[in-house]
C-alpha cells in the first residue's frame, strides 16, 4: 500500500506498454516485408500499384489488371479498394495512400482535386456508363416513365446515398426532375415525405443491387455496368439521360505517388488496349 | 454434472455445426441441381467460353458476350485518327456473330470458318429482311443446334437479359456487310492491329436498340475440347479449393496478437484500479469500460481522429514515421480496444471477490505486492481469467465496426472474416459469404468447447483450495500453482 510500492506498479504497466508497443511495430514491420503481393497499404510501395476505384468497377478492373501483369509482368498490384467514390476520396484525406483513383462521378473527382488528393493535369474521363432501374430477375414490373416508381408495388426502393455513392446522386438527380428529390445536385437534399420512407440507402451501389437481387428491396437505382455483374437482376427501366448529369468515370493518378509513372501507364492501358476494351464492354462500359 | 457440463455445449455446438453445414450445402444445392440436368444435349464448359452440341460436327469456343459498345474515336497504326462508327467488340477473326437488335438476332456465319452442310431448303432466315440473305441454308438441326449453343452459351455468360428470354426470331448471314430494316451491320472489322469488331451504322434510336453482340468461333467439335462444370461432391470441393483462405489467417493473427496484449493490459489494469483512490478508481473504471459500452463505430471514429492525418497528432505521429489507418496494427488496435474491457471487466470482478485477509496473511509472511499478485491473486482469480481472456477473444475475432473504420478492407492485410463476410455478400458472392459464416461458427463452436473442457478441470483443482477455511489457502494456491494441472496428470497419465 506504500506510495513507492504505488509507484512501482505504475512503472512497470508503463514499462510493459512500451515494451508492448515496441513488437507492436516490430510485428507491424515485419509482417509488411513478409507480406507477398499484398504489400502494407499505407505508404504507397515502389512497383505496386494502389488503385482505389469505384464500386461498379468491382468486377472488370481485376480482369483489367489481371491482363496488365500477364503483359508486364514486373508489375505489381496492392489489394484494390472498391467502395463508393465518395468514401475513397474521404479515406483519401483521412490518410489512406493509393496511386490511382478512379471515381463514378465528376463531383467525386472534383472533390478530390479540392482536397488536393489528385494530381490534376493526370486526370483524365475513362468511361461512360448508363442510369437504370433494376428488379430482381422474373419480378417483371412495367415501368414506363421515372413517375411510376412512386407506385405501391416498390415498398423497398434502394438507393445509393448521395453523398458517398454517385449512383446515388444521379438517381436522386432524376428523382428531383419529378420533384420527388429537393435538390438538384442529387447529394444536399431530403427525399418528399411520402417517398422518404420507402427509400432505402445504401453505402455502395453494389448494395443497392444486391439488395434488389436478395428481394428485400423490390426495386434500385444502379449502373447498366451492374446489371452484368451481378447474378439475378435485370433491367427495369432506362432512366433517360436528360434526366441527370452526363455519368462519367474519371481516373487521376494520387499526389505523392512514388508510382506515378505506372499508374498513368496503366490508365492509358485501360483506355487503348484492345483486349482491356472487350472486358470494359463485356461489363457494359463504354470506354470514352 | 461434469458429464452435463461438457455433453451439453458440444451437443449444442453440433447442433450449430450442423445447421452451418446444411446451409452451405443448400447454397450449393442450385448449381449442382442445374448441373445435373444433363438431359440436354448441349456441353457447356465450366468457365463459359466453349460449348458442343450432341450430334453437331461443329463446336462453339472462345465465346464473349459484348454488352456495351463504344463511340471511341481510335489513333491507327499510321498516327490517323479514325472513328468508324458505333461498334462492339467481337471475339476473334472470323468470328460467329450474334447482334441482338430489338426485333430479331442478327446471326452472322462467316463463310471461310462455318463448315456447315448445304441442303437445298433455303428456309433459313425468318425474319423480314430488307435485302435478300445470302446465308448458306442451314439444316433445321443445324439451326436447333447453333441456337441452342449460343443460348446456353449467352445464358452462362449473363443472367440478365438473356437471348433466350428475349425469344427473337434468327436471322442468318454470311454476308460481310448485312442491312436489317434501319440497321446495317459491318461484321469482321479490324480497326485496330488485331482486334475485330462489329460496326453498327443507322439512326441514333436504331443503334439504341441494340442490346448486346455475342460472338464465337465454329471449329470441328472433335477439336473443341468442353470441360463441363464439376457437380455434387466435385463442385463443393472446387468451390473450397477456389476459397481464397487469407481473412482465416488475418483474422487469426490479428486477435492472437490483440488477446495478448489484452491479456497483459487487462490484468495490470484490473491491478491498478483496486490500489488506487476511490475517485480516481471510478474515472479509470469507466474508461477503461467504456469501449464495451459505445457502438463499435464510436471506437473506430475516435481511432480514427486521433491516429488519422486530419489531426495534428496524427500528422504528428507521421512525421515521426507511425502510419497507424489502414495498417494491420491499426486491425490490432481496434481488436485490442473493443476486448479489452471484457477482460478488464472479468478480472477486477475475480479480483474484488478475493478474501482481503488472505493478502494482510501474507504480508505479514514479508510477501511483496508482485509477488502477492502472481502467486496468490493470479491462481485464485484464474477460472475467471481465462473466463475473461476467451471472451476477449470472442470479442476480437467479431470485431467488424471499429475495424473497418481504422484499418479497412485490404485482402491479406486487415481483411478479417467479418469484413471479407460483408464485402462477399454485398459483392454478391453469397456462397464465400456462407462459407465465412460456417468457419466463424465451427471457430466460436470449438472456443466454447475448450472453455467448458477447461472450467470442468480447473475447478476439480481449484475446489479443495476454494473450500478451505481463511488461514488454510494461504499457502494452498501458491502450492496450486506450482503444480500445474499439467504435473498433477503426469504421474497417471504417463
Amino acid at each position: 500500500m506504500s506510495k513507492s510500492m504505488r509507484r512501482s506498479a505504475f512503472g512497470i504497466v508503463l514499462a510493459a506498454l512500451l515494451a508492448f508497443s515496441l513488437c507492436f511495430l516490430s510485428a507491424c514491420g515485419s509482417s509488411s516485408s513478409s507480406s507477398d503481393n499484398a504489400a502494407t497499404p499505407t505508404s504507397t510501395t515502389p512497383g505496386t500499384i494502389q488503385i482505389f476505384a469505384a464500386n461498379s468497377l468491382q468486377k472488370a478492373l481485376p480482369l483489367v489488371q489481371a491482363l496488365y501483369t500477364q503483359q508486364h509482368p514486373d508489375v505489381k498490384f496492392a489489394d484494390t479498394q472498391f467502395k463508393g467514390s465518395g468514401d475513397l476520396v474521404s479515406e483519401l484525406q483521412g490518410g489512406a495512400k493509393a496511386d490511382l483513383l478512379i471515381c463514378a462521378s465528376e463531383s467525386s473527382m472534383d472533390t478530390a482535386n479540392t482536397n488536393g488528393s489528385i494530381e490534376a493535369n493526370t486526370r483524365k474521363d475513362m468511361f461512360t456508363n448508363d442510369l437504370v432501374i433494376a428488379e430482381k430477375t422474373g419480378a417483371g414490373y412495367k415501368i414506363n416513365s421515372l413517375k411510376d416508381v412512386e407506385s405501391a408495388k416498390y415498398a423497398k426502393i434502394a438507393i445509393g446515398q448521395g453523398a458517398a455513392v454517385p449512383a446515388g446522386a444521379y438517381a436522386n438527380q432524376a428523382l428531383n426532375t419529378i420533384g420527388l428529390y429537393s435538390a438538384a445536385d442529387g447529394k444536399t437534399g431530403s427525399y418528399s415525405a411520402d417517398f422518404a420512407s420507402k427509400v432505402v440507402q445504401d453505402s455502395s451501389v453494389g448494395n443497392v443491387a444486391q439488395h434488389v437481387q436478395s428481394g428485400d428491396c423490390q426495386i434500385g437505382f444502379v449502373y447498366t455496368s451492374d446489371i452484368y455483374r451481378y447474378p439475378g437482376i435485370q433491367v427495369a427501366y432506362k432512366v433517360p439521360a436528360n434526366t441527370h448529369k452526363a455519368i462519367v468515370y474519371p481516373g487521376a493518378v494520387c499526389t505523392g505517388s512514388v508510382n506515378a509513372q505506372a499508374s498513368q501507364d496503366f490508365l492509358n492501358f485501360c483506355l487503348t488496349n484492345a483486349q482491356a476494351q472487350k472486358i470494359w464492354s463485356e461489363y457494359g462500359f463504354a470506354v470514352k | 454434472m461434469t458429464g452435463y457440463r461438457i455433453g451439453h455445449p458440444f451437443r449444442f455446438g453440433f447442433a450449430l455445426a450442423f445447421l452451418a453445414s446444411a446451409l452451405l450445402c443448400a447454397m450449393l444445392l442450385p448449381k449442382v441441381a442445374a448441373a445435373a440436368g444433363a438431359d440436354s444435349p448441349l456441353t457447356l464448359a465450366a468457365d463459359g467460353s466453349s460449348a458442343s452440341y450432341q450430334g453437331w460436327d461443329l463446336a462453339a469456343t472462345g465465346f464473349m458476350r459484348a454488352n456495351s459498345g463504344t463511340h471511341k474515336v481510335t489513333t491507327l497504326a499510321d498516327g490517323k485518327q479514325a472513328n468508324p462508327g458505333y461498334r462492339y467488340p467481337v471475339s476473334a477473326k472470323g468470328a460467329l456473330c450474334a447482334v441482338v437488335s430489338g426485333t430479331a438476332v442478327i446471326v452472322y456465319l462467316p463463310a471461310a470458318s462455318a463448315q456447315l452442310s448445304r441442303t437445298s431448303d433455303g428456309a433459313t432466315h425468318s425474319g423480314k429482311a430488307d435485302q435478300k440473305p445470302s446465308a448458306k441454308a442451314l439444316s433445321d438441326f443445324e439451326q436447333t443446334a447453333l441456337k441452342a449453343t449460343l443460348e446456353g452459351l449467352d445464358g452462362a455468360a449473363s443472367s440478365a437479359t438473356s437471348l433466350q428470354s428475349l425469344g427473337l426470331p434468327f436471322v442468318f448471314t454470311d454476308a460481310q456487310r448485312f442491312r436489317y430494316h434501319g440497321l446495317t451491320c459491318l461484321f469482321d472489322q479490324q480497326v485496330e492491329a488485331g482486334s475485330y469488331y462489329v460496326v453498327l451504322k443507322g439512326s441514333a434510336s436504331d443503334l439504341e436498340q441494340v442490346q448486346f453482340v455475342d460472338s464465337c468461333l465454329l471449329e470441328p467439335a472433335a477439336q473443341v475440347q468442353v470441360a463441363p462444370a464439376p457437380t455434387g461432391p466435385a463442385a463443393l470441393g472446387a468451390f473450397l479449393s477456389s476459397v481464397d483462405l487469407r481473412p482465416l489467417w488475418v483474422s487469426l493473427r490479428t486477435s492472437l496478437a490483440a488477446l495478448v496484449l489484452i491479456f497483459v493490459l487487462g490484468l495490470l489494469a484490473a491491478k491498478l484500479t483496486l490500489r488506487v483512490r476511490h475517485r480516481l478508481r471510478a474515472v479509470l473504471d469507466s474508461l477503461f469500460t467504456i469501449p464495451m459500452v459505445l457502438p463499435p463505430t464510436v471506437c473506430g471514429f475516435l481511432l480514427l481522429v486521433v491516429f488519422g492525418n486530419s489531426t495534428p497528432f496524427g500528422r504528428w505521429l507521421e512525421v515521426h514515421g507511425i502510419e497507424l489507418v489502414f495498417t494491420w496494427p491499426a486491425a490490432v488496435l481496434a481488436a485490442t480496444v473493443v476486448g479489452f474491457p471484457l477482460m478488464f471487466r472479468t478480472v477486477r470482478g475475480a479480483f474484488e471477490s478475493l478474501d482481503a485477509n488472505l493478502f494482510a496473511a501474507a504480508r505479514t509472511l514479508g510477501w511483496g505486492e508482485w509477488r502477492i499478485f502472481l502467486r496468490l491473486m493470479l491462481p485464485l482469480a484464474w477460472p475467471s481469467i481465462a473466463a475473461g481472456t476467451v471472451l476477449a477473444f470472442a470479442r476480437a475475432l467479431g470485431e467488424f465496426g471499429a475495424t473497418l473504420f481504422v484499418a479497412g478492407n485490404y485482402a491479406g492485410v486487415t481483411q478479417t472474416i467479418p469484413i471479407a463476410l460483408y464485402y462477399d455478400w454485398m459483392g454478391g458472392d453469397s456462397l464465400t459469404a456462407v462459407f465465412w459464416v460456417v468457419v466463424i461458427i465451427l471457430i466460436s463452436f470449438v472456443v466454447i468447447a475448450l472453455i467448458n473442457w477447461y472450467a470442468s478441470h480447473s475447478q476439480k483443482w481449484m475446489r479443495p483450495a476454494l473450500s478451505g477455511s481463511d488461514l488454510l489457502p494461504l499457502k494452498k494456491p501458491a502450492q496450486t500453482l506450482a503444480a500445474s494441472p499439467i504435473k498433477k496428470q503426469a504421474p497417471d497419465g504417463h
